[in-house]
């Protein structure tokens, strides 16, 4: 943001003409065009448009729904840009690159003469330099230059700027500058762009993500890190209007056989153990495991139901007065059997066709072991028995999803966020300002010529140039 | 709900406001623009300017009351919330958003005015205060309503997150309003009409450095917002940046505000090129404020 060329007179600088275009040329244009404003304003901009496409069109999604909304031909075109993952093409990236690339160049060829004029400035200009400033003034005043001076490197001092001045004997001149941090936060910010976009790149490759659908009671080994997780516990508390306010899980993570830490974590809570971040990302209804399973049992004669027992998952229960015993030892959700296996299992994870298998016993030896629907409950008929179970409802146990994530660059990555923002923030509220002034004796008292400059907040600037004049209009003896 | 009641007073007062400004204006007569401090020009009729200055404080003293009507309701909702959504922060729909985002814009607004003492601003930006909260009970019902959060929004993140990201669009409408204003007084000049309706308009130069302030503080306020927005999607979802549409059309505002300011340093982007580029910039801020909500889907559809 820094690149208004230097308001100070250039001296011109001695170069060794090379015939053609030699080296030294070459890489002098290259850092000119990589440094350039231009590009950067072209980078932002592009960037800015091209990072519409992926807010458009939906991205990462399947072959067919491109073709549906957009038709073959045009889904063969985003495959060649890209456009179904934008932000992970190669000319995306490079964007991304060009502009690290850009600042880099900027921080370069620029942070250096920053840097030298907090280390010592330029005194000494000539008149026609500070006549030439936006701000001028002149001002007659009966007094002598060395008094004169006096007073204006004091009030300058109090009004916080850095003064240097220089007693010639034709005229003084003074020097004040203030504000040169905001240059300094201009190339703060530049520097950031790499340093986030390092931090990223560190994520990508070395870092992942992934989900876990866990269950209650179960424990799960963690290869990644090398260490086991328990579930202990998960629920979900509501509003009381009925709506979810928070989902939470109860970890423990057990590491070389011991417990080491167990956190209760929901949205917004991660347990974060050896850098890895465990998230509480999403729940559901388990589909091979319920908590209770309501049976009506009726009388196959009579058609009547005798009784309601509800079921809970895996335990056996006696029912005395009808002589029989009852328990649940397997569920799914979408049931499906597998003819070469001879195995049900769950088509999917929907509860679209939920079974359970029920174990009847009576008088002491196994009898049946039926499958039986909640949508069908007509469908097998137990020979042997007197009676008839129906699956009328059943509570599914939840799952809990988990994200599991390590991110080795995020601390990179939030350095370069407090860089930029701590940096444009000095570049937006701190100018940089300088003033001049020549106090030149004449016939009666001394002239001043106050001059000064700013590389923005120009109206902010008039006000104060305008309170120094008057100020300086004061040094009276 | 108490609060609505307060936030519709807060629209009429705006209102009021709004057409007391545009009222100044026409009230303001060029001799009170030219005449030097002191000297009364010739044909100067006292009771003009007694009426303009009249109309302009009255201005000034209804938008303060409807920024003070405006505050009571957001504190007024923040308490409504904490009975029964789970948080404080009255911002956390698409309604109170609006109503914040005016809340700031007239905040802003009385504090240019305060520093610099240019009433001719309100008519313009008291006015996309006013637009703001008129979009705002444009809303169906439901969406006014302080509805529990979602279990994702339900976090310390939502008072630091989003209350910054929105003032940093009230600076960028703000800057949007001067840059209309600049435009208009432009095209006058160009006509010649310095008279009447805008002798109480700042120079072109004065709008033109004030509008590029406003983007000062919006454009790294923009940044922090959008970087909160990154740590608390790093708690929240277990990744900082995932290209979600409002994530990255938040970036594409922040980047269109970054090629303006380096532009602007360097390329001379002053003047009537600012002004329709102050335009611009806020109505993709205004697309990614509204637009993505209702045209684009992405992990910040609550609404």
């Amino acid at each position: 943001m820094n690149s208004q060329p230097d308001a100070l007179p250039k001296e011109p600088s001695i170069r060794p003409s090379t015939p053609g275009l030699g080296w030294d040329e070459f890489s002098r244009e290259l850092v000119e065009f990589f440094a350039s404003v231009k590009l950067a304003i072209f980078l932002f901009l592009f960037i800015a448009i091209t990072a519409t496409i992926g807010t458009v069109i939906q991205q990462g999604e399947r072959a067919e729904v491109y073709v549906q909304e957009y038709g073959e031909n045009a889904y063969r075109w985003f495959l060649r840009l890209g456009f179904t993952d934008v932000y992970h093409t190669w000319w995306f990236t490079s964007l991304l690159g060009l502009l690290c690339v850009n600042s880099l160049t900027c921080f370069y060829k620029r942070f250096p003469s920053v840097w030298r004029s907090m280390k010592q400035d330029k005194v000494g200009v000539t008149m026609a330099f500070i006549k030439n400033l936006k701000q001028q003034a002149e001002i007659p005043l009966d007094n002598t230059k060395e008094a004169v001076a006096q007073q204006m490197v004091h009030h300058f001092v109090t009004k916080g700027y850095r003064v240097l001045a220089k007693n010639e004997p034709g005229e003084v001149t003074v020097y004040a500058t203030k504000g040169v941090m905001g240059r300094v936060g201009a190339h703060m910010a530049h520097l950031s762009a790499t340093v986030i976009i390092f931090g990223g790149l560190l994520g990508t490759y070395y870092g992942f993500q992934e989900f876990g659908v866990c269950l209650e009671g179960q424990t799960y080994h963690i290869p990644r890190g090398n260490f086991d997780l328990k579930v202990d516990k998960f629920w979900i508390d509501y509003h009381e209007n009925g709506s979810v306010k928070s989902y939470n899980s109860t970890l423990t993570v057990v590491d070389g056989g011991q417990s080491v830490v167990t956190k209760t974590i929901s949205v917004n809570d991660p347990l974060v153990y050896k850098g890895i971040w465990f998230y509480q990302s999403s729940y559901g209804d388990a589909w091979d495991q319920v908590e209770v399973a309501r049976v009506n049992i009726k009388d196959k004669e009579t058609d009547k139901v005798l009784k309601t027992v509800d079921l809970e998952w895996q335990k056996e229960q006696a029912l005395p007065d009808l002589k029989v015993k009852l328990s649940i030892t397997d569920f799914v959700a979408d049931f499906a059997f597998n003819s070469t296996e001879k195995k049900v299992y769950s088509k999917t994870i929907e509860h679209a066709n939920p079974a359970v298998k029920l174990v009847i016993t009576e008088r002491d030896s196994v009898q049946a072991t039926p499958w039986i629907f909640q949508q069908f409950p007509d469908l097998f008929n137990i020979k042997d028995s007197k009676y008839q179970f129906e699956l009328v409802g059943y509570k599914p146990r939840k799952f809990t999803g988990l994200q599991i994530a390590k991110n080795p660059g995020i601390n990179i990555v939030w350095t370069g966020c407090t860089m930029i923002v701590v940096g444009i923030t000095l570049s937006s509220f701190i100018f940089h300002r300088r003033l001049w002034a020549k106090i030149v004796p004449g016939q009666t008292g001394v002239t001043v010529h106050l001059g000064g400059t700013t590389h923005k907040s120009q109206i902010d600037f008039q006000k104060e140039f305008r309170k120094l004049t008057e100020k300086i209009q004061t040094f009276k003896t | 709900m108490k609060s609505l009641f307060l936030f519709d007073m807060t629209f009429w007062l705006y209102l009021a406001a709004l057409v007391l400004y545009i009222g100044y204006l026409f009230a303001r007569r060029p001799t009170m623009a030219l005449a030097p401090a002191g000297h009364l020009p010739e044909n100067f009729d006292e009771r003009d300017g007694v009426w303009a200055t009249q109309l302009g404080q009255v201005a000034t003293l209804v938008t303060i009351f409807g920024w003070m009507l405006n505050t009571g309701a957001l504190f007024t909702r923040a308490f409504e919330r904490m009975e029964h959504s789970g948080t404080f922060a009255p911002w956390s729909n698409q309604f109170e958003a609006m109503a914040y985002v005016s809340w700031a814009i007239i905040l802003g607004y009385v504090l240019l005015e305060m520093r610099y003492k240019i009433k001719a601003i309100g008519a313009f930006v008291v006015g996309i205060g006013f637009i703001a909260m008129g979009a705002a009970s444009l809303l169906p019902y439901r969406y006014q309503t302080a509805e529990p959060l979602v279990p994702a929004l339900n976090s310390y993140w939502i008072y630091i997150h989003v209350s910054v990201t929105l003032t940093s669009y009230a600076a960028f409408a703000t800057a949007g309003g001067l840059g209309v204003m600049y435009l208009f007084k432009e095209r006058a000049e160009r006509l010649g009409k310095t008279a009447g309706f805008y002798a109480a308009f700042p120079d072109l130069e004065t709008i033109d450095e004030l509008g590029y302030k406003a983007i000062t503080v919006g454009f790294p306020m923009l940044a922090f917002g959008i970087i909160l927005g990154a740590m608390w999607a790093n708690y929240a979802w277990g990744g900082y940046w995932s290209w979600d549409p409002k994530e990255t059309w938040s970036l594409i505002v922040w980047l269109i505000y970054g090629a303006y300011i380096h532009a602007r340093m360097t390329r001379g982007w002053e003047g009537h090129k600012a002004a329709i580029y102050a335009v611009f910039g806020f109505l993709m801020v205004i697309f990614c404020f509204w637009g993505v909500n209702f045209l684009l889907s992405g992990l910040h559809a609550y609404a």
